[in-house]
């Protein structure tokens, strides 16, 4: 015989070819196995190098001459042979340890049927009427071999198929049957052994006992290698003769016994766990209870999710009457669940820990858990049939296909994307079964060695190489997630529209159940709003027909689906007949769903993109969500209030200012929410929105008259920091002086006109612009505009009160420049003093001290106001403010109108610990976020912490929380401005 | 959890209760109760009771007035004072908001929440208290002080007296409503007793001292004396401590013992102890919460004032007791601060936290205590390292106020209410003329 080419062992499969050459050689020359043979027979073998090493091993294990050599003689015996070899080395290594077993290929076979595989498993243990006649670990090791047999009857069946996906739910269902005749021959076992001198053979044989499987083996979808789920349920046949303690004490027994013959530790390894933690009260609970005790226990006391595992529950193992009760009794208490009110709660916690708890160097190597994966086509077609099983009997079925199926059937589904997902999901199944047959080892992982996955990919007949495998893996993955969409969502569309070519049937009521399952708090004005949306002009409805399951999903995942879908409804009705919307919607994924995002999440977007619905189109590209220059800003308000000139142009300008303002402000806050622009980018944004609109106003109102002083605005606050946020007032001051012209009291009287003018121009019910100039000279009781020179008299005289700490922020920007440069002359020395006085600190403080005590608002709790409270912005900037008062004129980078680049600077002078600094602005940024948050959610008030739980969960939202977390943005809250109050008490009162 | 609701429901059928009470304990560690009629035991187990929370101590704010009580079946007992005529039993509550979630400021919730962390770490915590207490003649004491029942002291027996019937009637009693009782016998103090609770999961064990604490003061009712758990009602005699022994299990291994080990005590056992010793000063304001509380803290004599560890040093804060040999299982650490007032929940949550943050950062356990504390300088005390435990109350706060530990075991609202509190009740101390003020300024000024 001839040496065979490398070449030779490429074709046949091979990847290591020198060494698998040497081995075949060994094997012909040692053994006398034909190589051509081999080559023959070799062909679909998963790993054909492993199987050579298999092989090879298989001699050495002795007694291989008698039980395998037989099957090498013949091509087909030797595939069969090679085919186990190189697809599982748990079977491999079977055959090592049970060289006799082999003979179980010496002939192709179907499938095993259920009834062969019981009677198969009863008679290894010589069981007559249910009790086996050899007991402990003689019937122990009979029991497994046997089963170990079977298996290799199943996987050679498997591993042999031409369409392996399409047999993948015979195979599982094959693999669910051969528990339970285990099962049922281990009960067998356990009848046996349990007789002793208490325990008579006649009292266990009153005793009925029946073994329900849950979980896969329930749905008669088993993998080759999980962990049984079972409840146990027993009973006494006879009251009189046996008492149905005594009968549950030795069910116990047996029960105990069944769990041990099956798994525990023995010379012939165990075969899986028997699963008993869903029984009523999980670990806690009685092992076996009678069937009145179960039904009272689900009548009472079940949880949710228990009542979802029993849509599994089959009787697998012992008295099949008493196992049909079980069944009877206990399914009418899974089709209430999904009526009780905490549903939606627990499916939403079902979805999120089906994601949340894959270790993330996993999260790619997932076939089950991961996104795409099998969990997901369970999940879906568990949650379809638990809000349809309410009222439809037909779709009350176990096992994943099968309910997909009646799904499809009854028109709960569209009928090709059944047929797809089920495809899917058969793909799936097969690359698990094939992982876990390579080493008969539990896991959901693909392999990361490319060698693996080529075996499997060979294996499952899927692909011939790793990475095309992988192609098909990741087509599947991506279908999938998909494929969720269209079949929840999309029949939703059929209660209201007719879908063309499909038989979906749905009514009104059942879509209503479906959209209060996923979050919408009123599923019927909702469907009202989708029927508009898919009726109506053809082409834009057609096209909202395609797209709404997916934009349905996208606003469930937001808090507010209500008022998303609302606000999408009135946009469409504005928007749906400019071709570039549709198509945006249509072409461009990342736009709709951002945009499902924002209509969700904010009802300040959701008001002004109702008025600005061109806004839509920015979605598409991130340049047109970052703020724009300022300058471009004012030069578009310059030119429109120069376009409408005149008397008769004011109130035109006016509503033009209006409209730059509200398109730019949406801008902003449509960036901020989907995440493009920074903190400071959208502080700095809206300060210059601010700062234009003021600019415009300015321009408008000097327009009236011939004659007007020099005006100038003085930016305040955070809006003389440049770190405005969502809703915040603008503060301002406003200065003007004489020109040769106009003088004194004309002067005065002109500016307070123009002052007035303003305020009138800025008025805007639409979104309000909080022009606030409280921050004057007097304050409140200050007149509303002085000259320069008033300015400079009154800082001179009070030099030091507290109102010059406010003019740490002052930042002229706005009006004549030769004017703001002079004000900044007047108020340098007033607020970088150069030395300040013991008193003057003394009575900053007790301002300050006074201030918490007097201004927050009657009954606030000061825990939670986010400006006057404990710890929060107003501590911060005073603690800020002291220090620029103190060391501005010694360090003049301390010379700044921002809170946060004064503190840096207040760092980087050595006057604050960088620890101190952190533990400060953690809190002024929290505070600063939360109240932007709050406008931009659509809260009244943004000055406190929300109280209502809905509320503070959206906010948390739009802050980047996951769902649910408003106890936890409370806890941050509190304990963020807690450290910030004890380090500003430190810093400032000096205690 | 729900065969044991049955179990209640089939008991009150039974033995045909007529009240049953549900407990829950504010802030401060003060027993609260809810009577409810049998026939509402199933709805209170379904949707729980609801009841005003603005009127107990540091429960909620008055916005947030709404709560449920949920009581938890696990805790179900007869109160066996009642007699037969009127059965009467009890179970504990857990307290929610209307929304379902847990209101943070529960003390039971506290604990629980601590408790899961340290489950987390795969740790069961186990405590064991050592309850003292005095009986009184009444609760008279504005003429000459309180008044002790007798004059014995430790370990004495004194025959026919109103305590040894008393330890008898309560520890019947307390074995009758299911709490295991260790130990008991005649204290230092006259008058002053102690009884020891059996160890068990520290949950169960606070549930037990609130118990306990309603047993005593009912059975001395019944002698015609009264019972305080007052720390330090007299200044001569020694205060009433709740010295509490505790350990780690991990599964079923005491996760304190290591046979190779010094005294027998493990890695995590010395790191428990390090935490404790780091965090004792700052927890203090819990553990010992009253004005009062200080005054036994540095009434001298045997409660620990400082944060020191020792074999068998009864001048120590932290006792690793004797080790019998054999008893792997019962290896522990007791804590000699806690006194009889305390609120047990929020006192074990921080004992637990601080001790579990020493094994998480693996602290280094300071050299053992040998001499008698108190009888070094302070000199000699600074030189080894000895930190006190705050002198007074006002201390204690100020100590706890800057703690991110209580902060956080405590959750931000208990933590807040519980500091507004004890300011309080400083404010109000201060402002006492007391009669060691007059006794010594009176009459020279």
């Amino acid at each position: 015989m001839t040496v065979p080419s490398l070449t030779e062992l490429a074709k046949a499969g091979f990847a290591n070819l020198s060494e698998s050459r040497a081995l075949v050689e060994e094997l012909s020359r040692d053994h006398g196995v034909s190589s051509d043979v081999l080559f023959n027979s070799i062909g679909d073998t998963a790993d054909p190098d492993r199987s050579v090493i298999e092989l090879e091993r298989l001699f050495r294990a002795g007694s291989a001459a008698t039980f395998v050599e037989p099957l090498l003689t013949e091509t087909e015996s030797f595939a069969r042979l090679l085919r186990i070899l190189g697809g599982s080395s748990g079977l491999a290594s079977f055959l090592q340890r049970h060289p006799s077993s082999a003979a179980m290929l010496a002939t192709a076979s179907e499938i095993p049927s259920a009834d062969e595989l019981r009677a198969s498993l009863l008679k290894s243990v010589s069981a007559r009427s249910g009790v086996a006649h050899i007991t402990g670990e003689q019937a122990r090791t009979a029991l497994r071999v046997r089963y170990r047999e079977e298996l290799l009857r199943i996987a050679s069946c498997d591993l042999s198929a031409e369409d392996p996906v399409g047999l993948v739910q015979d195979i599982s269902r094959a693999l669910a049957y051969l528990a339970d005749a285990t099962l049922e021959a281990a009960l067998a076992i356990a009848r046996a052994d349990i007789v002793d001198s208490s325990i008579s053979a006649a009292d266990v044989a009153q005793v009925r006992f029946a073994v329900i499987g849950m979980g896969k083996c329930g749905a008669l979808e088993l993998n080759y290698i999980s962990d049984v789920d079972v409840i146990f349920v027993a009973e006494s046949s006879d009251e009189q003769a046996l008492s149905t303690e005594r009968a549950l004490t030795i069910a116990t027994k047996l029960a105990q016994h069944v769990m041990r013959i099956v798994f525990e530790a023995g010379s012939e390894p165990g075969l899986w766990e028997v699963d008993a933690n869903l029984r009523p009260e999980g670990k806690a609970g009685a092992l076996v209870r009678t069937l009145e005790s179960h039904r009272a226990y689900y009548e009472r006391w079940a949880k949710n999710w228990e009542f979802q595992a029993l849509l599994k529950a089959r009787p697998v193992a012992g008295d099949a009457q008493l196992g049909k009760r079980y069944v009877e009794t206990l399914s009418p208490y899974v089709w209430k669940s999904a009526s009780r009110p905490e549903f939606v709660e627990q499916v939403q916690a079902m979805r999120e820990r089906v994601t949340a708890h894959i270790p993330v160097e996993d999260v790619d190597y997932q076939i089950k858990l991961g996104p795409g994966g099998l969990r997901d086509v369970e999940f879906t077609v568990q949650l379809l049939q638990l809000v349809h099983g309410q009222t439809d009997e037909s779709v009350r079925s176990r096992g994943t296909l099968e309910s997909l199926a009646a799904l499809a059937e009854k028109g709960y589904v569209g009928r090709p994307e059944a047929i797809s997902f089920g495809q899917n999901y058969r793909i799936l199944r097969t690359l698990e079964h094939r992982i876990q047959l390579r080493d008969l080892a539990r896991t959901h992982l693909m392999p990361r060695q490319e060698e693996a996955v080529r075996a499997i990919a060979r294996g499952s007949r899927l692909a011939s190489t790793a990475t095309e495998l992988q192609d098909v893996w990741q087509r599947v993955k991506l279908e999938v997630r998909n494929l969720h969409e269209r079949l929840f969502y999309r029949p939703l569309l059929a209660a209201v529209a007719t879908l063309p070519d499909e038989a979906i049937a749905i009514t009104s009521g059942q879509a209503e159940s479906r959209l209060a399952a996923i979050g919408f708090r009123d599923p019927r004005t909702a469907l009202t709003h989708i029927a508009a949306l898919t009726t109506g002009l053809r082409r834009r409805a057609d096209i909202q027909r395609a797209l709404l399951p997916v934009l349905l999903k996208w606003l469930a995942e937001g808090p507010n689906p209500d008022s998303g879908l609302l606000t999408f409804r009135r946009l469409s009705e504005k928007l749906g007949d400019s071709p570039w919307f549709l198509r945006m919607l249509r072409d461009s994924s990342g736009a709709a769903s951002r945009l499902m995002t924002i209509l969700s999440g904010s009802r300040y977007v959701a008001d002004l993109i109702e008025r600005i619905p061109e806004a839509v189109a920015w979605l598409d590209d991130d340049a047109e969500l970052i703020p724009r220059d300022i300058a471009s800003v004012r030069s578009e308000i310059d030119a429109v209030v120069e376009r409408h000139s005149g008397v008769d142009g004011a109130e035109e300008a006016r509503k033009a200012i209006h409209s730059i303002r509200h398109r730019e402000n949406l801008r902003v806050a449509m960036g901020s929410i989907l995440g493009v622009n920074s903190d400071v980018l959208t502080s700095s944004g809206l300060s210059s929105i601010m700062e234009a609109t003021l600019a415009g106003a300015l321009r408008l109102a000097l327009r009236d008259e011939e004659l007007n002083p020099e005006m100038a605005i003085i930016a305040m606050g955070r809006f003389g920091g440049q770190e405005t946020g969502f809703g915040s007032d603008a503060d301002v001051m406003f200065v003007y002086r004489d020109t040769t012209e106009i003088v004194d009291n004309e002067a005065t009287r002109r500016a307070e006109r123009i002052v007035a003018r303003i305020k009138e121009i800025l008025e805007d019910h639409r979104l309000p612009f909080d022009l606030d100039t409280d921050l004057r000279p007097e304050g409140k009781n200050g007149v509303v505009v002085r000259s320069l020179e008033s300015y400079a008299a009154y800082y001179t005289r009070w030099s030091l009160s507290w109102e010059a700490q406010a003019l740490l922020r002052a930042r002229p920007s706005i009006g004549n420049e030769s004017l703001m440069e002079e004000f900044t002359n007047v108020i340098e020395p007033v607020r970088y003093p150069a030395a300040i006085t013991d008193d003057d600190l003394r009575e900053i403080r007790r301002i300050k001290a006074r201030v918490e005590k007097e201004r927050l608002p009657q009954g606030a709790d000061p825990a939670r106001h986010l400006k006057l409270g404990r710890g929060s912005l107003s501590d911060v900037e005073w603690l800020v403010q002291l220090i620029q008062l103190q060391y501005a004129h010694a360090h003049p980078e301390l010379k700044t109108t921002s809170t946060q680049l004064a503190m840096s600077a207040a760092v980087d002078a050595s006057l604050v610990s960088r620890t101190d600094a952190d533990v400060l602005m953690a809190a002024w940024n929290l505070a600063s976020r939360i109240r932007s948050a709050c406008t931009l959610w659509g809260v009244s008030t943004s000055d406190m912490l929300p109280l209502d739980r809905g509320d503070l969960d959206g906010v948390a939202r739009l802050l980047g929380y996951p769902p649910n977390s408003a106890a936890r943005l409370e806890e941050d809250y509190l304990s963020a401005t807690r450290r910030a109050r004890s380090t500003f008490e430190r810093l400032f009162y000096g205690m | 959890m729900d065969k044991q609701q049955d179990f209640v429901l089939r008991t009150i059928e039974e033995r045909s209760v007529k009240f049953v009470r549900l407990w829950f304990t504010d802030v401060l560690g003060t027993l609260k109760n809810v009577a409810v009629a049998p026939a509402e035991v199933e709805g209170a187990f379904a949707e729980g009771v609801g009841f005003d929370g603005s009127a107990i101590e540091g429960l909620t704010r008055l916005y947030e007035a709404d709560m449920l009580a949920h009581p938890d079946p696990s805790s179900f007992q007869i109160l066996p004072w009642r007699g037969d005529v009127d059965p009467t039993a009890r179970m504990f509550c857990d307290i929610t908001t209307p929304d379902g979630l847990p209101a943070v400021s529960d003390p039971r919730h506290v604990l629980k929440r601590t408790l899961a962390k340290a489950s987390e770490k795969g740790f069961t915590f186990y405590t064991h208290p050592e309850i003292e207490f005095y009986l009184l003649n009444n609760s008279d004491w504005e003429n000459g002080g309180a008044q002790p029942i007798d004059q014995a002291g430790y370990f004495d027996n004194v025959p026919g007296g109103v305590a040894h019937d008393f330890r008898r009637r309560s520890v019947r009693m307390l074995e009758d409503i299911g709490i295991s009782v260790e130990f008991s016998h005649h204290e230092v103090g006259p008058g002053q007793n102690e009884i020891d609770l059996r160890y068990a999961d520290a949950l169960t064990t606070a549930d037990n001292v609130m118990t306990f604490r309603t047993v005593i003061k009912e059975v001395a009712m019944e002698h015609g004396v009264y019972a305080t758990f007052m720390p330090k009602p007299f200044a001569e005699h020694p205060g009433s401590g709740m010295h509490t022994h505790m350990s780690l299990f991990e599964g079923d291994t005491n996760a304190f013992y290591d046979a190779s080990g010094k005294y027998q005590l493990s890695k995590t056992g010395r790191s428990f102890i390090a935490g404790l010793l780091h965090y004792a000063p700052e927890i203090t304001a819990v553990t010992n919460q009253f004005v009062n509380s200080y005054k036994r803290l540095w009434g001298g004599g045997e409660p620990p004032s400082f944060a020191t560890w020792g074999h068998n040093n009864r001048s120590a804060l932290v006792r690793v007791p004797v080790y019998k040999p054999g008893k792997g299982q019962s290896s522990r650490v007791e804590y000699r601060a806690v006194d009889s007032a305390a609120n047990p929940y929020l006192a074990y949550a921080l004992l637990l936290a601080a001790g579990m943050r020493g094994i998480e950062d693996e602290m280094e356990l300071p050299a053992e205590a040998e001499d008698n504390v108190w009888e070094l300088t302070d000199m000699e005390r600074r030189a080894l390292g000895y930190r006190a435990l705050p002198p007074s109350l006002a201390d204690a706060i100020e100590l706890m106020e800057q703690s991110e530990l209580v902060a956080e075991t405590l959750g931000e609202k208990v933590f807040d209410y519980f500091l507004l509190n004890k300011r309080q009740e400083w404010a109000a101390y201060r402002q006492q003329v007391t009669p060691f003020e007059l006794r010594n300024n009176l009459s020279s000024l």
